[in-house]
């Protein structure tokens, strides 16, 4: 019934006359299994259209657009985890077929005439397939990915003379960011796909019209075969093979990793290439400063022109020696390659600053997903980085880390000598129940010079354990006093007015410290009071310490430096203060989501 | 496939004939099976949205009734916190609705509209002499009590649920819900 119809498109087009030319083909001494690598790549690279099709459907090239949209692909589409992983891993299988089908093609003396302009074409599907690869590896804006792609865009920028302006039109510019997205995005699914179709129907055309390269020692007690069955079931079984094992690989892992966002501070990201990069990444060692053009640039375009110039070589040299030369070069580079990559990954185990820098860099991932995932946090609009950047516990412990534990500790630990208090927990009741139990402890002012005024009034207070309990109570409630409120109307407020620890306030602590309206002070030396603990008592404290209401009495050596908005910024500055009170979602998977839920709120309220 | 057919002048020796046909069905099987594998994620992956749910809609407060003078439409905005795919953006305009005062003792004391026409979905916006409503994408033309005045429009304007408080000036409560176009029912978007 559809036999007219078909008829009448082969007539006009061919279509079907030309399939069945190509499926009766004669396969020469019969099907095999050697004939099966080249369909195999063929169709891992069909695979990898089709899955970056999809992913393409779901991705979003610029800088604060990209992470929180492959996280949105691997988290929260059906199936997308399995779309993402496939790609990247058919991606790897890619270029193993890749190898091991060059490997073949030299193992079989398959790049000598007539075939060498397949053999050419296939260097060039090669070399597309590695700028491939470099262009993928960089679109989710993670650590990985733009660290790699800096590392790859300087090598290429130290190539001579046109290098620096290839890098600068690559990256779109001087800096990394949307630009380098869009152009990356651009020549991964656009002007790649375009160069590698052509290329490889010009080398499926020739490698069809030049026919199947024979074995070299036939075998003579087999009979030719079309390719239709029997080298398509042979094909058909290497490529579900194929998809066994990616599929397998992927399960395993759960797809394919995503880094934590891309964070051009990050001092200590240990970039890594792609396994399959790790010989190359590892020869880089050796090439050190003004001689490493050697090992970017002259060696790997040395091979490349090896490659291209191997079928010439049955010109100058027998047929059988040049064959075992081209052999021997292809056993020395496997070795070579083998042996690079295994230096490289020995380097790296045995490497404790790699596996410190990595299990930080791990922390960060698992935060940034962590925090992608909460309830009403989420990715904020203005974009991925700034999940970790407005993180407490990430950015706050960071930045205290860097500017605050010469001096103070945090829960004991410091990085220099201490001379200030404990700040774990500043401003809370328990900190000052602590403070009014034990001054002189180092959690407290026992290690700060000049700060003796708690432990003169400890020695001559009275006061038991019940009624500290309601000093502390009464002191912690600083904190929370709105920011436009007076003193006076603070004061008005019966709760405030009734509260018991008042009076034991003024006549315990307002000798010393003001509060205005409420204490005088005048007996000694003291900060002011007024909103102790709250955000902006702490700031005026970390900007401006040598003020009359903050520690201004104090000998010079003694203070505390001032730190301003250009070292300390005013979003890190919040982040501190809420990363000592604790103001965050606790950084572990097992935490229940409705606890994360309720907390999630706190770090991203004031944004 | 039969092979045959594809191939009916090839020279087959009879014992090659059943092999052959073997291998072309165990071909077919295979690489079918191989393609499902990637298929099925395939399509689960662009049908993602099709399982999402929508979000409840919620009550929103939006006016006062003195706010408001009988038969005169005014447009509030909509507040609400969006997420967008991954992006969570805070709260920010995320669409309007017209209040039409209805004379005292009615009830409900006030109509609200939805604002997207029920033709396409453009923004309706009040005629300039205020005696009606008008989208300005294809002149579907409304009364002030929402009904057609022409054939564009396939329904009445949407109205949306309203709630009041009690009191002397009570609030003034709308369930904002987008409905389909371009149908005679009024279905809200799930």
């Amino acid at each position: 019934m559809l036999k007219p119809l078909s008829d009448w498109i082969d007539d006009r087009t061919g279509l079907f006359s030309r399939r069945r030319a190509g499926l009766e083909r004669i396969v020469p001494s019969g099907a095999g299994w050697r004939y099966v690598s080249g369909p195999a790549v063929l169709a891992a690279f069909l695979i990898q259209a089709f899955t970056g099709i999809l992913l393409m459907t779901a991705y979003s090239p610029s800088s604060s657009t990209a992470w929180g949209s492959v996280y949105y692909i691997n988290h929260e589409m059906w199936l997308g985890w399995f779309i993402r992983g496939v790609h990247h891993y058919s991606a790897q299988a890619t270029m193993v077929l890749l190898a091991f089908h060059l490997f073949q093609t030299i193992w079989t003396a398959a790049y000598r005439r007539p075939r060498e302009f397949t053999w050419w074409f296939g260097v060039i599907l090669l070399v597309l397939c590695v700028a491939f690869g470099h262009t993928g590896y960089q679109l989710p804006w993670d650590q990985k990915g733009y660290w790699s792609t800096k590392v790859v865009t300087n090598i290429i920028g130290g190539a001579p003379v046109l290098g620096p302006y290839v890098q600068k039109l690559l990256i779109g510019g001087t800096e990394y960011g949307n630009q380098t997205l869009t152009r990356f995005f651009a020549l991964h699914v656009a002007v790649l796909p375009a160069l590698f179709i052509a290329t490889l129907a010009a080398h499926i055309a020739l490698a069809r019209r030049k026919g199947m390269t024979p074995p070299l020692r036939p075998e003579n007690t087999r009979r030719d075969e079309p390719y239709w069955p029997h080298q398509s079931f042979r094909n058909t079984i290497a490529v579900a093979t194929l998809m066994g094992v990616v599929v397998g690989v992927v399960y395993y892992n759960g797809g394919a990793h995503l880094d934590a966002p891309a964070d051009p501070s990050s001092a200590d990201y240990p970039a890594r290439p792609e396994w399959y990069f790790l010989s190359l990444y590892q020869m880089l060692k050796y090439f050190p400063g003004n001689r490493e053009v050697i090992g970017t640039v002259v060696i790997p375009s040395t091979l490349l022109m090896l490659l291209v110039l191997l079928p010439f070589l049955d010109r100058i040299l027998p047929r059988r020696a040049s064959h075992a030369m081209a052999c021997l070069f292809a056993l020395v580079m496997a070795g070579a390659i083998t042996g690079l990559t295994v230096i490289a990954i020995r380097e790296d185990a045995g490497n404790k600053q790699f596996h410190e820098a990595r299990a930080k860099a791990d922390e960060a991932q698992r935060r940034a997903l962590q925090l992608a995932a909460l309830h009403g946090a989420g990715i904020p609009p203005d974009g991925a980085s700034y999940l970790l950047r407005r993180d407490p516990w990430t950015q706050g412990r960071a930045v205290l880390d860097r500017k605050c534990l010469g001096c103070h500790v945090m829960e004991g630990k410091g990085s220099g000598e201490q001379s200030a208090p404990d700040l774990a927990r500043f401003g809370s009741r328990a900190w000052i129940r602590g403070l009014l139990d034990k001054p002189q402890s180092a959690t407290y002012f026992g290690k700060a010079p000049g700060c003796d005024g708690m432990e003169e009034w400890k020695k001559s207070s009275k006061l038991n354990a019940r009624q500290l309990d309601v000093v502390a109570d009464f002191v912690a409630g600083f904190a929370k006093i709105p920011a436009d409120l007076t003193p006076d109307e603070w004061l008005s407020h019966p709760e405030v007015a009734k509260h018991p620890g008042l009076e034991l306030f003024q006549k315990e602590c307002g000798t010393c410290h003001v509060v205005e309206g409420l204490s005088e002070g005048g007996t000694r030396d003291a900060p002011g009071l007024y909103r102790w603990g709250s955000a902006d008592w702490f700031e005026r404290m970390v900007r401006k310490p040598s003020t009359a209401d903050r520690y201004g009495y104090m000998d010079d050596g003694q203070k505390m430096p001032a730190f301003g908005d250009d070292q300390v910024s005013e979003n890190d500055l919040t982040m501190i203060y809420r990363y000592i009170r604790g103001e965050y979602p606790p950084p572990t998977s097992s935490v229940p989501p409705e606890a994360t839920a309720a907390n999630a709120a706190a770090p991203f309220a004031a944004h | 496939m039969d092979p045959a057919r594809i191939n009916p002048n090839a020279e087959i020796r009879p014992p090659d004939t059943q092999r052959r046909n073997f291998l072309g069905l165990a071909t077919a099987a295979i690489g079918g099976l191989a393609a499902m594998v990637l298929a099925v994620p395939g399509a689960a992956f662009v049908l993602t949205p099709l399982r999402r749910k929508g979000k409840e809609s919620g009550f929103h407060s939006i006016a006062r009734l003195s706010q408001l003078e009988v038969g005169v439409p005014r447009s509030f905005a909509i507040i609400e916190e969006r997420r967008d795919s991954w992006v969570n953006y805070p709260k920010e305009p995320v669409g309007s609705v017209w209040l039409v005062r209805q004379p005292a003792g009615s009830d409900p004391p006030v109509i609200a509209f939805q604002s997207e026409c029920p033709h396409l979905g453009c923004a309706i916006n009040l005629k300039a002499d205020r005696s009606g409503f008008i989208c300005p994408c294809h002149t579907s033309a409304f009364t002030l009590e929402g009904q057609p005045t022409n054939h564009v429009p396939p329904r009445p304007m949407d109205r949306l649920e309203i709630e009041t408080t009690t009191g002397s000036d009570p609030e003034i409560r709308v369930r904002f819900q987008r409905f389909r176009t371009a149908i005679e029912e009024k279905t809200p978007l799930a």
